[in-house]
């Protein structure tokens, strides 16, 4: 009896302070470079939600982009899609392909979308469409881009970045020595970050890398993908001036912070971190280009997932609005590295000072003139690991030649796609 | 005459057992047996994510796994990962019980010493070992490198990776052992011991007739638990190598996570889940079963 009461008291106290209470919502987002970011996005929930009485925002930590994939998938499995997730930008294709988010105008009532989208950079764009409409906001992205120390090249006189691939292996070589006491260059080749740069190289090497039009197809095994194989694989065993085996992005920016490795390809988003622990002379340079400059852009994008109230959607498209906001995406870059999606970000007074005092966070706003949207097909990630895999065979393995790890790579990730495929490109019998 | 009234008694008497069971039961059937029979289930259907309904696909998802050669890479990881983690953690807990048998103010310290790594939550010793790890600037190759010993890349190289993955589980699971070892060491009777001491036995006779018989169950015990982990702790993987490079650390278990949250396919997921509970419950029953038959149990 007193149980029961009991717990109709806490029912009814429950109800009684959800009429009174904020709408909440739950808004899950990853922190791949630097514990500091989170810190910061808690801080920023907190400000949104003070700043009105509407909705409450619950900010849930959730690791690397993969893992935030997995974890919203499964709170959304579980029947409780979160409202708003910062997710992998490329990833909102095969979410929506899967019905599993929903598109911005079920959230943004009569906002003009395609209109706010103007506003966005035209590199970011493509990868918040799906089937004509917009999926996904953009917040943060980033390109692969050169990290350098000036000191190193200055000692091996080398007097300026690498351009081309011909200057890059140039300088890689003569900037390392002997005996792995340094190395010329390091790219980390971990799952995830290993995708992005085999593509950077492929588009650096003239390459489509994936059907941007059409989610089915996938071109490993074209000379430009195995160009880019080879040229990466050759870094380690034909030059020496990269460490052979997979290396992390960890490993990367530690050696490179310790004087260990004279160049690396990181993220923009690495580049408030780098300016934090680089104790020398370091500068950005582009992307060394074969046949052309071109990088897919990287970074994350705000999605709602399927299944949430109207008054959760509402909520949710207030705080997407306000997050994406000139002045707090502006912050948020500022504050990260990541260069600001949203073009008009760079027109404020905060940021033209930034600029000015930190030039190399230009560089990844000048980069973006080159830059093409990133993999995004039916099942991403397994396609993905289907040319991950062989890059990192071909790191560790020397007697393994990059035409035979492309025609691999391609054989596994057409067996990813291949039910995809027989319902869509097939069906003609 | 009396007949009802002792009847009722008897059969309560029988039935009790079973009542005391009922509650662990209902937990087990709820949390254990439930989920394992949907899993049987779903292994049959073409289910592609969690909450779809998947027609019957028969065996179809069995044959596919045997002929993923990823599934049987993480197998053939698993088998390797297991005797690799499973021996030398089993005989290092021993041997330190057997060192710091006898209770003394520097045993009890270094039993706390060697029991600590237990204490360190493996994702949490996973994220340390990245740094230990990491080739020429982290602490292993630093004191290597005092020796003379040049950068290892012990994560990234596909020959090394599953190897220093055993190496961190054994540091992590044989002070866990150690003390099943001691506990089994305590209930070794004196006199057994020193009736072989008598007949003029070594050290290592006693060992080897006496004690390490008498510890039987124990053996037994500590066997299948630390085959269990072989199979059921993957934190490791995915903090440290996601699997890679190239698949070489990929366990049953990682790639059961990868079908069933990263490539959309729970068919694949669940069958290999099936294959792997039947190859760990038999394992565990033969080892229970072979080492058990040896036991010297004392009554």
């Amino acid at each position: 009896m007193f149980i029961r009461s009991a717990v109709g008291a806490l029912c009814a106290g429950l109800i009684a302070s959800s009429a009174v209470a904020a709408e909440r919502i739950e808004f899950m987002f990853p922190a791949p470079v630097q514990g500091k970011l989170s810190r910061e996005m808690q801080k920023l929930v907190k400000e949104f939600n003070s700043s009105q009485d509407g909705v409450e925002v619950v900010g849930v930590f959730t690791g690397s982009y993969d893992d935030t994939k997995v974890k919203s998938q499964a709170a959304a499995e579980a029947g409780k899609p979160p409202a708003v997730v910062l997710m992998s930008a490329n990833f909102a294709t095969e979410l929506a392909m899967n019905d599993l988010i929903v598109p911005m105008k079920e959230l943004a009532g009569g906002t003009d979308l395609d209109g706010l989208m103007q506003e966005f950079w035209p590199a970011v764009r493509p990868n918040a469409y799906f089937n004509g409409d917009v999926y996904s906001i953009p917040f943060q992205n980033s390109t692969p881009i050169l990290y350098y120390n000036k000191e190193h090249f200055a000692e091996a006189g080398i007097t300026k970045a690498p351009e081309t691939w011909a200057e890059w292996v140039d300088a890689a070589k003569k900037l390392t020595k002997p005996e792995g006491e340094r190395w010329g260059i390091m790219m980390p080749s971990n799952y995830d970050y290993n995708g992005w740069l085999v593509q950077a190289l492929t588009m650096a090497n003239g390459g489509q890398f994936y059907n941007t039009v059409y989610p089915g197809e996938i071109f490993y095994d074209h000379a430009s993908t195995q160009g880019a194989l080879k040229f990466w694989r050759d870094f380690a065993h034909q030059h020496k001036a990269m460490p052979t085996g997979v290396t992390n992005s960890k490993q990367v920016s530690t050696s490179f912070f310790s004087g260990k490795a004279s160049m690396i390809v990181l993220s923009t988003g690495a580049l408030t971190f780098v300016r934090d622990n680089a104790k020398f002379d370091y500068d950005v340079a582009f992307m060394p280009r074969n046949i052309r400059n071109s990088v897919p852009i990287g970074g994350a994008s705000l999605v709602s997932f399927k299944g949430t109230t109207d008054a959760q959607k509402k909520g949710a498209w207030e705080f997407i609005s306000w997050l994406t906001s000139p002045e707090k995406i502006g912050h948020w870059s500022r504050f990260t590295g990541y260069f600001a999606p949203r073009q008009t970000a760079y027109d404020l007074p905060e940021m033209k000072k930034f600029t000015a005092e930190h030039p190399d966070a230009l560089r990844a706003v000048e980069q973006l003139a080159y830059a093409g949207p990133w993999i995004a097909t039916y099942n991403t990630v397994a396609v993905r690991k289907a040319v991950e895999d062989e890059m990192q065979a071909l790191l560790s393995d020397p007697e393994l030649t990059f035409r035979e790890a492309a025609t691999r790579a391609q054989k596994n990730a057409d067996a990813v796609l291949a039910p995809y495929a027989e319902q869509t490109a097939l069906t003609l019998k | 005459m009396n007949k009802p009234t002792r009847e009722t008694p008897r059969s309560f008497r029988s039935a009790r057992p079973y009542l005391l069971l009922l509650p662990a039961f209902l937990c087990l059937a709820a949390f254990t047996y439930w989920p394992m029979l949907q899993v049987l289930l779903a292994s049959l259907t073409d289910k592609k994510r969690v909450g779809d309904i998947g027609a019957f696909a028969g065996a179809e998802n069995y044959v596919r796994i045997f002929q993923d050669a990823h599934f049987l890479g993480a197998l053939a990881n698993n088998v390797l990962y297991a005797a690799g983690t499973v021996m030398p953690s089993v005989l290092f807990g021993f041997l330190f019980a057997l060192a710091l048998r006898e209770t003394t103010n520097l045993s009890a310290v270094l039993r706390s010493i060697l029991f600590f790594p237990t204490l360190v939550p493996l994702v949490g010793a996973a994220a340390i070992f990245i740094f230990v790890f990491m080739p020429d600037i982290g602490l292993l190759d630093y004191y290597l490198a005092k020796l003379g010993i040049s950068a290892t890349n012990w994560l990234g190289n596909p020959d090394l990776a599953l190897v220093s993955l055993m190496a961190l589980t054994t540091w992590k699971n044989a002070g866990y052992y150690m003390l099943f070892f001691l506990a089994g060491l305590q209930a070794v009777p004196q006199d057994a011991e020193e009736a072989a001491k008598i007949e003029g036995a070594n050290w290592l006779q006693r060992l080897y007739f006496v004690i390490i018989p008498m510890l039987g169950p124990t053996f037994a015990f500590v066997l299948v638990i630390a085959l269990i982990s072989a199979v059921s702790q993957i934190d490791h993987v995915i903090v440290m190598t996601d699997g890679g490079p190239n698949n070489s650390t990929n366990l049953l278990l990682y790639y059961i996570y990868q079908q069933a949250h990263e490539f959309y396919d729970l068919g694949k997921a669940t069958a290999a889940t099936v294959v792997t509970l039947i190859a760990l419950l038999t394992l565990s029953f033969l080892s229970l079963r072979t080492v058990e038959r040896k036991v010297h149990y004392e009554t």
